[in-house]
């Protein structure tokens, strides 16, 4: 690596494209860095960065949501905008840019290219895909596309590193920018309209030529009243826009259309100048049989479901084995503490405290990882967009559209990239209910406490002869999560969020098969990330719990008398009044305080207490530990499986996880809506634990 | 010359092939659908059509629109 100046600003290098092109394969491949790929539109939604070098120069790279233009029509598009644009405080406009082009797809990619072009900064086409174009049926002449555009297509495979070299001395060899011109012809009277209300922007509001000419197209052609822009230009700009609308009105010229047919005119000349369909276009295609079934109005559905089933059903049967082991090797590891450490404090600590907490999480982590191997190939194949699409059906009854869908889908995986996938969404009210409902779909933290109270209290039966009773009861979970999420979505749509049927164009990818080591590489993050929350936030959690379980101590009596003399225990008592109708003793309402953090804090904090009240059952399990509970008042079992669907129907409704809180807070700017979430949800998992709880107790009885 | 029929591409039969005459909505859905290919003289196979949603073919791409979205799109039969 080739020393750079500290004092010297490094340049910037932008990855710009339509969704879903390969933008960062292409930058993991430049930078050496991992960062999500998915084939599906809208995995990237905020700029990432990374640095190569090209020649001796260091030089650093962003990676940029995917867009269609330069409209910004949705938050993610509007990230890139900003950049190109300079309107983000710190981060300059970038000095050069990747052009990332789906070659099988270059006729629409064309556009945003032509947009990208007018902006003056040097640009290398990355011809994306090209080991595809016999497939599709196309040849491209490359040097055909140089002549039209002015700038260098180099053909690549990204995901094999093919054309990287070529891609980065092409950047040594640009020709000046002044070369670049734009090509593409306005009617003479917009031209005009068109190039005044460019000076004037660059007089009055101190815009770039670039900069102005991209916005007097949006001023131009906006459907919106000109006093709507009243914050953002001063009023002689205003009024020369007002004339400019009622000057093009009198023309004829649909104002509206007229730069998008422009340049779309232009980019569809060069385009059949330089691409050459050598099969004939639109034939049908494996594909269309495969989406024929996927994206049935009956079948469709019927496969989703299955697929679902699947799913919960074998990460209930295969992570079995994993878990036994990761459970004993963390028994043996207490015993060994046992052995080695005299009685005392600092054991009780370490094989108790430490080892009972962290380990009762850790164990879960194969399920985790079944989780996302599942999610991953659903992703990487391209079934995730056709899911979003039969589920549009679904969503369009509450007022959403499909869009909506993939934030609640990776929502199961974890609500906080849910969350962000909202970016997507061009209407800001649905988007912001989406990001209020996203967390009511159950997500892998939830897992631990689930898989827990399943494996303790539901039978294992099967039902129909081949579905386990308890996975059964995993999706059941899973749907009681998606149904609620619905619903409140209903309410919030035909309430205080109502607006408009929103309008559904989604972009489905082409079918491929699944990138192993893609999939391996997201599960290999998602692993260190639950280990490191184990490793920190559920050991230090484990810690305190374990001191405020141990201390004050009492001289005589049992281990239940001296944890419910502990700190905890007196706590736990003080909030047991609340707790009480819904089925809950006071050790279980510590559980959901101290995971009030993180959901699978509870599994910890219930590992650590347990350990220390039965601490002269050493080699019992949470599981065995747990079944034997008893009441101390009534002796009946604390735990039954009513009580365990409550705890599960709390832990599905309500928010418990600060880090979402916090994202929620960002993405919406401000407290209003994510208090406004935490209250709802948390009221709601009170009544819906409630009602489960008294109807469990009606049956019963 | 005959007047020929337009349609918009919700009325339209799975597995046709249509040429774009104009797009008939909002002007910021007329634009977006722009953005994604649907322009102008664009052709589009009509791959899958359902009782509400149907999948197409544009620019190469295949997209997935609602018919409140298809219905902005009005086509002719396709010159292709």
């Amino acid at each position: 690596m080739n020393a750079v100046s500290p004092k010297k600003s490094l340049r910037t290098i932008a990855l710009i494209g339509n969704p879903n092109c390969g933008k960062t394969t292409l930058f993991n491949e430049l930078t050496g860095l991992r960062q999500k790929v998915g084939n599906y539109p809208g995995v990237t939604v905020e700029k990432k960065e990374g640095r190569i070098l090209i020649g001796s120069e260091e030089i650093i790279v962003l990676d940029l949501p995917g867009t269609y233009s330069l409209s910004a029509n949705s938050p993610d598009e509007k990230v890139v905008t900003d950049i190109l644009f300079g309107r983000i405080p710190g981060t300059p406009p970038p000095e050069l840019i990747i052009f990332v082009a789906d070659a099988t797809n270059l006729e629409r990619n064309l556009y945003l290219l032509s947009q990208i072009i007018d902006l003056k900064i040097p640009t290398v086409v990355s011809l994306n895909m090209i080991d595809r174009i016999n497939e599709a049926g196309i040849a491209i002449d490359t040097s055909m596309l140089r002549k039209e555009f002015g700038v260098p297509f180099i053909p690549m495979v990204a995901s094999k590193g093919i054309g990287t070299k070529e891609l980065l001395s092409a950047f040594e060899q640009l020709p000046p920018i002044a070369d670049v011109i734009r090509q593409w012809q306005l009617p003479e009277p917009v031209r005009i309209e068109h190039n005044e209300l460019v000076s004037i922007l660059i007089a009055n509001e101190k815009m770039s030529e670039p900069a102005a000419f991209h916005e007097a197209q949006l001023l131009l052609s906006t459907p919106k009243d000109v006093s709507s822009f009243s914050n953002e230009y001063n009023s002689e700009t205003l009024n020369h826009l007002q004339q400019d609308h009622s000057n093009l009105q009198l023309t004829g010229v649909d104002r509206h259309s007229i730069f998008v047919e422009s340049r779309f005119r232009w980019t569809n000349a060069a385009y059949k100048k330089s691409v050459r369909h050598t099969t004939p276009r639109h034939q049908n295609t494996i594909h269309d049989s495969i989406d024929a079934v996927l994206t049935h109005r009956i079948w469709g559905f019927v496969i989703f479901f299955v697929l679902m089933a699947v799913m919960f059903q074998t990460i209930f049967t295969w992570a079995n084995y994993p878990m036994e082991l990761i459970g004993s090797a963390f028994d043996m590891l207490a015993r060994s503490v046992s052995t080695v450490i005299p009685e005392g404090d600092l054991q009780s600590l370490i094989a108790r405290g430490i080892i009972g907490g962290v380990g009762a999480v850790v164990t879960f982590l194969p399920q985790i990882l079944f989780l996302f191997l599942f999610l991953g190939f659903l992703e990487d194949t391209g079934y995730m967009a056709r899911a979003a699409f039969i589920m549009d059906r679904v969503m369009s009854k509450v007022g959403l559209h499909g869009k909506s869908f993939i934030p609640l889908l990776s929502s199961f995986a974890c609500a906080i990239p849910g969350i962000m996938a909202t970016r997507t969404i061009e209407n800001q009210r649905d988007r912001l209910v989406t990001i209020l409902v996203a967390p009511l779909m159950s997500c892998s933290a939830r897992l631990p406490v689930f898989s827990l109270l399943i494996a303790s209290f539901v039978p294992n039966v099967l039902l129909f002869g081949f579905m386990s009773l308890p996975a059964v009861v995993l999706i059941s979970m899973y749907l009681l999560g998606l149904i609620t999420a619905l619903l409140t979505a209903r309410v919030l749509k035909s309430t205080i969020l109502k607006g408009p049927k929103p309008v559904f164009i989604m972009e489905l990818p082409p079918y491929r098969i699944p990138s192993l080591k893609n999939t391996f590489i997201h599960m290999w993050e998602r692993s260190l990330l639950f280990l490191k929350n184990a490793g920190t936030i559920i050991l230090g959690v484990s810690i305190v719990l374990w001191f405020l379980a141990t201390y004050p101590k009492m001289a005589q009596g049992t281990s239940s008398e001296k944890l419910a003399h502990s700190f905890v225990g007196q706590a736990g008592h003080a909030i047991e009044p609340v707790l009480k109708p819904l089925g809950f003793d006071w050790k279980i309402g510590i559980g959901i305080i101290s995971s009030l953090l993180q959901r699978e804090v509870f599994v910890g904090t219930l590992g650590t207490i347990y350990n220390i009240e039965h601490a002269d059952e050493a080699n019992a399990t949470l599981k065995e530990q747990m079944q034997k509970e008893k009441d101390p008042v009534t002796g009946l079992p604390t735990f039954s499986l009513l009580t365990a669907l409550c705890i599960m129907v709390y832990y599905v409704l309500a928010m418990q996880c600060l880090s979402t809180v916090a994202v929620v807070r960002r993405e919406t700017n401000g407290w209003k809506w994510p208090a406004a979430q935490f209250v709802y949800m948390t009221l709601l998992a009170y009544a819906g634990t409630f009602v489960t709880y008294r109807i469990g107790l009606w049956i019963l009885s | 010359m005959p007047k020929m029929k337009l349609k918009t591409l919700a009325q339209t039969p799975a597995g046709t092939t249509v040429t774009i005459s104009h797009l008939d909505s909002h002007p910021d859905t007329c634009n977006r659908l722009r953005e994604v290919g649907f322009c102008e003289n664009a052709t589009i196979r009509l791959v899958s059509s359902g009782s509400s949603q149907l999948i197409c073919e544009v620019c190469n791409t295949r997209i997935g629109l609602n018919y409140t979205t298809a219905n902005a799109i009005v086509v002719l039969p396709s010159k292709e």
